[in-house]
């Protein structure tokens, strides 16, 4: 089926991109990107290291259990990178803000910055690897499980950002 | 350099275009977050696009236009040319919603896998938004096309016109006829069209 001329579009016509032109415009019209969605790429994006490890968000879970006892709504969410997972509980507050309970596996100290939009907050793990945050503003945040060398046996390794939330 | 004597059908700016993109492929390269940010702010629409196509809810398909950013990072060495750029999103972007939906993150009633790419066609609550009458007939020609075919019309309808080529290679359709999928989806729509436009 190999044809001898190179450019492939040359067997659309101007109808065919018309066409595509359209679909284009009506799900820019139905479906558009969310207009905060570049904003949450740049966030995401900026002040990134090399040495720097993106864990993947593997599991999201919304929890109505405790709405369903009328007192606040949670949601636990699990990243992965190459060195360690980190699973966080994100809790509404009644005051309107957000608490974070997050623990790291496998097990470590290591320093723990919630970046949001306004400031960084920063706690540390304990020897089982939890951490938290009491109050959090609500808003875009991304978590940075700061390197670390290698050191006695709390281990250490580089350091691990996670993809922007919305908390 | 293209030749322009031959590449009749070339809209102007397809080169400038893909220069341009060259230009800040390298400034990304160097480091430039402005550069970076030009090239994201460009091509996440179609990301978007085909997250959405691929079946996936609003929140799902955000993250996996994030997650297709901060992998290309980590790749943006290995890419050379702008066009392998857009097919490495695409196919990156095709990947990760794979990727997401077979995690079961959230749940889908199978059916509704491609239904999801066109929300709630059959209320024809999308065809009230369409003002244009010539609009409302291409989509009742898309809500006419297998799901498939719409997901694929809906990809490449986001993908920038010089990247044809390369995303339909990259998509695993033989370059040269843009693939047997793309050319009958294109043909199906083109009779649709013609039906809508005689028989109503």
């Amino acid at each position: 089926m190999n044809r001898p001329d190179d450019a492939s579009d040359q067997q659309l016509d101007d109808f065919d991109f018309a066409i595509l032109d359209g679909i284009r415009a009506i799900f820019e019209q139905i479906d558009p990107m969310p207009a905060d969605l570049p904003e949450r790429v740049r966030f995401s994006l900026a002040l990134r290291g090399l040495e720097t490890e993106v864990a993947r968000l593997v599991t999201e879970e919304d929890s109505r259990l405790a709405a369903a006892r009328g007192t606040e709504q949670s949601r636990t969410v699990t990243f992965d990178s190459a060195s360690l997972s980190v699973i966080i509980r994100i809790e509404e507050s009644k005051n309107g803000s957000v608490r974070i309970d997050g623990w790291l596996a496998p097990p470590q100290r290591r320093d723990i910055e919630l970046e949001t939009s306004a400031e960084t907050l920063r706690v540390a793990s304990d020897d089982a690897g939890r951490f938290a945050f009491g109050q959090v503003p609500r808003g875009v945040a991304r978590l940075v499980v700061v390197g670390a060398a290698e050191r006695d046996q709390s281990g250490g390794g580089p350091t691990v950002v996670t993809p922007a939330l919305v908390l | 350099m293209m030749d322009d004597s031959r590449s009749v059908t070339a809209p102007p700016g397809r080169a400038d275009r893909t220069a341009r993109m060259a230009d800040l492929l390298d400034a990304a390269r160097g480091g430039s977050e402005d550069a970076l940010g030009q090239i994201t702010a460009e091509l996440s629409p179609m990301l978007w696009h085909v997250a959405r196509a691929a079946g996936l809810g609003a929140d799902d398909a955000g993250d996996v236009v994030q997650t297709v950013w901060e992998r290309l990072l980590s790749h943006l060495a290995d890419i050379r040319v702008p066009q392998a750029l857009v097919s490495w999103l695409v196919v990156t972007a095709k990947h990760e919603a794979w990727r997401m939906r077979s995690h079961g993150r959230r749940q889908f009633p199978a059916d509704q896998e491609w239904l999801t790419a066109i929300p709630d066609h059959a209320t024809g609550t999308e065809e009230q938004i369409l003002i244009d009458e010539q609009q409302r007939a291409l989509w009742r020609a898309v809500g006419r096309l297998s799901a498939p075919c719409q997901a694929l019309l809906r990809i490449i309808a986001f993908v920038p016109r010089p990247d044809y080529q390369s995303v339909s290679a990259a998509l695993g359709m033989p370059v040269g006829s843009i693939g047997p999928t793309r050319g009958r989806c294109l043909e199906k729509i083109r009779v649709l069209l013609a039906d809508e436009r005689g028989g109503s």
